[in-house]
């Protein structure tokens, strides 16, 4: 399913949102494979996408990259990517550069989800 | 009494120009950092400043040809620890890149160019020196304050 031992991506369809989790260390060898994983979802017509980092140790630029390439996208379709359940170290990359101006960073997967009903029930 | 006397070498290392070595190069220098003395969350950011300049070299000097090779060389002194990345790529002066102002990227939704604004941000000292006729090898130094090793 996947080339990289030291990467791995699961999809989850849930009602209104598909759960990615990333398991590993996601950097420029293995980021293509999280690109590859989010394009399907897209082309199957889904903009809900809530990323768990929990079994992820570790993120370096291109994997943060590869949330830049489609969150523009995402939201012009109504929808979003959030992410949750990181790993203090994990998250620390992120608040270095100041993603969480720009990404819903949540602790809970479970609120995360909330949020996505909430969006939907909204429309 | 100079710099270079009481320069003392950790190691040497050689790297393929191929992301999937990314990970060991990581570990070693991981390992190293922790050896002198710094926190195994410093460590960890270390170790991914010099990631990405390993991922820069391997994808803008060697346009992705795995068939290159990365010289890493740890060491330290009284007040830092130094680790020098040498290439014989297209020199590529890190240094020379402005820092991005990330409100305004994240308006524009780029992607990239983020991995240069990490190591600065990571490391005290950054140094450039591209091969000539004395060095036939680029090299990268970086720089780590041992005065903050939490």
């Amino acid at each position: 399913m996947n080339q990289n031992s030291k990467f791995l991506v699961s999809n989850t369809s849930l009602d209104n949102v598909q759960l990615l989790h990333l398991h590993g260390y996601l950097d420029a060898h293995t980021a293509p494979d999280l690109e590859n994983a989010i394009s399907r979802i897209i082309n199957k017509g889904h903009s809900n996408i809530l990323v768990s980092f929990k079994e992820l140790d570790y993120i370096s630029s291109a994997g943060l990259g590869v949330f830049m390439a489609f969150i523009e996208d995402v939201r012009d379709k109504g929808g979003d990517i959030k992410l949750c359940n990181m790993k203090p170290k994990v998250f620390s990359v992120f608040d270095l550069l100041g993603f969480p101006l720009l990404f819903d960073i949540t602790e809970d997967e479970q609120l995360a989800l909330s949020k996505f009903s909430n969006i939907n029930s909204d429309k | 009494m100079t710099n270079n006397i009481l320069n003392s070498k950790i190691n040497d290392y050689q790297f393929q120009t191929d992301y999937i070595y990314l990970e060991d190069i990581r570990r070693t220098i991981n390992l190293d950092a922790l050896s002198v003395g710094f926190s195994e969350e410093v460590a960890s950011y270390i170790a991914m400043a010099v990631d990405e300049a390993c991922t820069n070299l391997i994808r803008y000097s060697f346009n992705l040809d795995p068939n290159n090779q990365i010289l890493i060389e740890t060491q330290f002194d009284s007040k830092s620890f130094i680790i020098k990345i040498k290439d014989s790529g297209k020199p590529f002066n890190p240094t020379e890149v402005n820092e991005p102002d990330m409100l305004e990227y994240f308006k524009s939704f780029k992607r990239g160019g983020l991995g240069i604004h990490i190591i600065k941000k990571i490391m005290d000292e950054i140094i450039y020196i591209p091969s000539d006729t004395k060095n036939s090898m680029n090299t990268l130094t970086l720089v780590k304050s041992l005065h903050n090793l939490n």
